[in-house]
């Protein structure tokens, strides 16, 4: 691991410095501006979840390098109440907030890979991760 | 396809007036709208149908769904202001020989 | 040569050429333009960025605002592309559905599937149309060993595929009566008895069974609220109503069916019908019995197979070939 930061995420405006967090770290990559709206919308999506169901918790955001190929990997981790049924909100349609395009199946579309662990009752971690091209 | 559902508090009786047309898309409607009152104990409830214009076999389903659940809560239902073509559709289903439809609407609502 | 490489390309000469002159003809080519970005599953965000980037090589002079506000416009846009994507998924999944749904009608036909008895002496016409995908109505047919046929008709109330589900249950608990000797108010009972058991609480369904005799020519029959079907009488060329009176399946336990029976003469008719056929809505209303009657008549010349289609075609027809409610229409004549 060669670079890691995270940002609490207790407030709204924890949502923001989450974001800038992420761009500042996309644009020393090379992500070009598309890819970068990309992952700040995938991280204010999950900084977003994070503040309105589990209260509070955090998003990590980091350096990753694979072969040759370099990437940004948000972590978002948090003790909230956790998801019954993973299955059901990864189903497209399916959201509590939000109309067509939100969500985790967005924040999945949004980025590369995505994987996600969550325990009722004892929290949710989450991982998505977007590769440059 | 239209339905609008009135329900009025009166004298500890549930009154219920229905306007526009029963059918497989304004049914769920009405079933959420009444079910909830048919639960309590002992309720006494009057649904008019004077001003439904058209009912098919879906509503007959929820008319008959609600007399259950509040006969099974000791309770009292009657249907008032059925046309002729509704009164028929209970007589032919035999659901005028258990559920009172036979009452007129005078008494009953204004 | 992929649309992508290309695209680049050809939204720069749209783009320039509207820039210097505001024509129609420019418009039109960035309208096809974004019929193939469309095609190519071009998001919105992307077609953004691409613009800037080329805005900022065909005219730099563009005030440094501008540019900013379109960083503004890419940001805004991400949820609509997330929006469109989820959408295209979201249709291929109806898609999926619509395939299942048809491969569920065919397991609906099979399993419901009746062979109508053919017998001397005695005629029979059907037809059964669904009004959606699946059928609510059902109708079944049975010969016994002392060559008495049973014929059934029944409605879930309701349709469509939960409609569907239930009927095979009754079509399993029907399977499941001895072979020989039902009476049609002992069928009855015990479906009833079967349905009050397995059924959701608002789900009902109506039934009429007939037990034809060919050796005595006696049609014995009971129904459970069931649409009454017509009586057709040869020697005086009348109609009647089929009456029988009971209560729908499903909503007491204990119901007891009446038993009714009728002696059935050279020419006579037994009309068995489901409620889409009288709850057919025309312009001028509901079609009347009378009108059922008066298209019946029309036809007495045919077989019973040819008066059931033409009564459906004439129906259908009226309704503009739009059908409310499942259609099902039965007719069985004493041979003369």
């Amino acid at each position: 691991m060669e670079f890691q930061s995270c940002v609490k995420i207790i407030n709204e405006w924890d949502i923001v410095a989450a974001r800038q967090l992420g761009r500042n770290v996309a644009k020393e990559l090379g992500f070009g501006s598309v890819d970068q709206a990309r992952i700040t919308t995938a991280i204010s999506e999950l900084a977003r979840n994070i503040y309105l169901y589990a209260g509070q918790g955090k998003v990590c955001i980091e350096k990753v390098y694979e072969g040759n190929k370099a990437g940004l990997k948000i972590i978002a981790t948090d003790e909230g109440p956790g998801i019954q049924d993973i299955r059901k909100v990864m189903e497209d349609g399916y959201t509590t907030s939000g109309g067509l395009g939100a969500g985790l199946p967005g924040v999945k579309r949004l980025m590369d890979e995505f994987d996600i662990d969550s325990v009722p009752g004892k929290g949710t971690d989450i991982k998505a991760t977007k590769w440059l091209r | 396809m239209n339905i609008s559902i009135d329900v009025k508090d009166i004298d500890s009786q549930v009154r219920v007036s229905v306007k526009g047309e029963i059918d497989a898309y304004t049914a769920p409607k009405l079933r959420e709208t009444i079910f909830p009152l048919s639960e309590k104990e002992n309720v006494n409830m009057v649904i008019d149908l004077t001003e439904v214009a058209y009912m098919d076999s879906t509503g007959l389903g929820v008319f008959v769904g609600l007399f259950k659940s509040i006969r099974s809560h000791d309770g009292e239902f009657r249907l008032v202001g059925l046309s002729e073509r509704l009164r028929r559709l209970f007589e032919i289903t035999g659901l005028a020989d258990i559920i009172d439809i036979k009452s007129d609407t005078e008494g009953g609502l204004e | 040569m992929d649309f992508r490489e290309t695209m680049e390309e050809k939204y720069r000469e749209a783009l320039s050429t509207y820039l210097s002159e505001q024509t129609e003809n420019a418009l039109y080519q960035g309208q096809k333009l974004s019929r193939k970005t469309i095609e190519y599953k071009v998001s919105p965000e992307e077609i953004i960025s691409l613009h800037k980037s080329i805005l900022m090589d065909i005219f730099p002079e563009t005030p440094a605002k501008v540019m900013h506000s379109l960083d503004f416009l890419l940001e805004v846009m991400i949820g609509y592309g997330n929006a469109y994507r989820e959408h295209q998924s979201l249709r291929h999944e109806q898609q999926e559905l619509k395939s299942e749904l048809e491969i569920a009608t065919n397991v609906q036909h099979t399993l419901l599937d009746t062979k109508i008895p053919d017998f001397d002496g005695i005629e029979i016409g059907v037809i059964s149309v669904p009004a959606k995908h699946m059928n609510g109505d059902y109708y079944h047919f049975v010969q016994d060993e002392n060559e008495c046929i049973g014929v059934a008709i029944a409605d879930v109330i309701g349709k469509g595929i939960p409609a569907a589900l239930c009927m095979s249950m009754i079509k399993y608990a029907m399977d499941s009566l001895p072979e020989t000797g039902n009476a049609p108010s002992d069928v009855l009972e015990s479906l009833n008895r079967v349905v009050e058991q397995n059924v959701d609480p608002s789900m009902f369904i109506t039934m009429f069974y007939g037990l034809y005799n060919p050796h005595n020519h006696i049609f014995s029959y009971a129904s459970a609220g069931h649409e009454p079907g017509f009586y057709y009488e040869a020697a005086t060329g009348k109609f009647r109503d089929l009456d029988a009176k009971g209560l729908l399946l499903g909503v007491n336990k204990k119901t007891k069916y009446r038993a009714y029976e009728k002696l059935v003469e050279p020419g006579d008719m037994i009309i068995l019908l489901s409620d889409g056929v009288t709850e057919c809505r025309t312009e001028e209303g509901f079609i009347e019995r009378e009108t059922l009657i008066q298209y019946i008549q029309n036809n007495i010349h045919l077989c019973a197979q040819e008066i059931v289609n033409n009564i459906y075609k004439q129906l259908e027809k009226l309704q503009h070939f739009q059908l409310r409610d499942d259609f099902t229409l039965i007719i069985l004549k004493r041979e003369v």
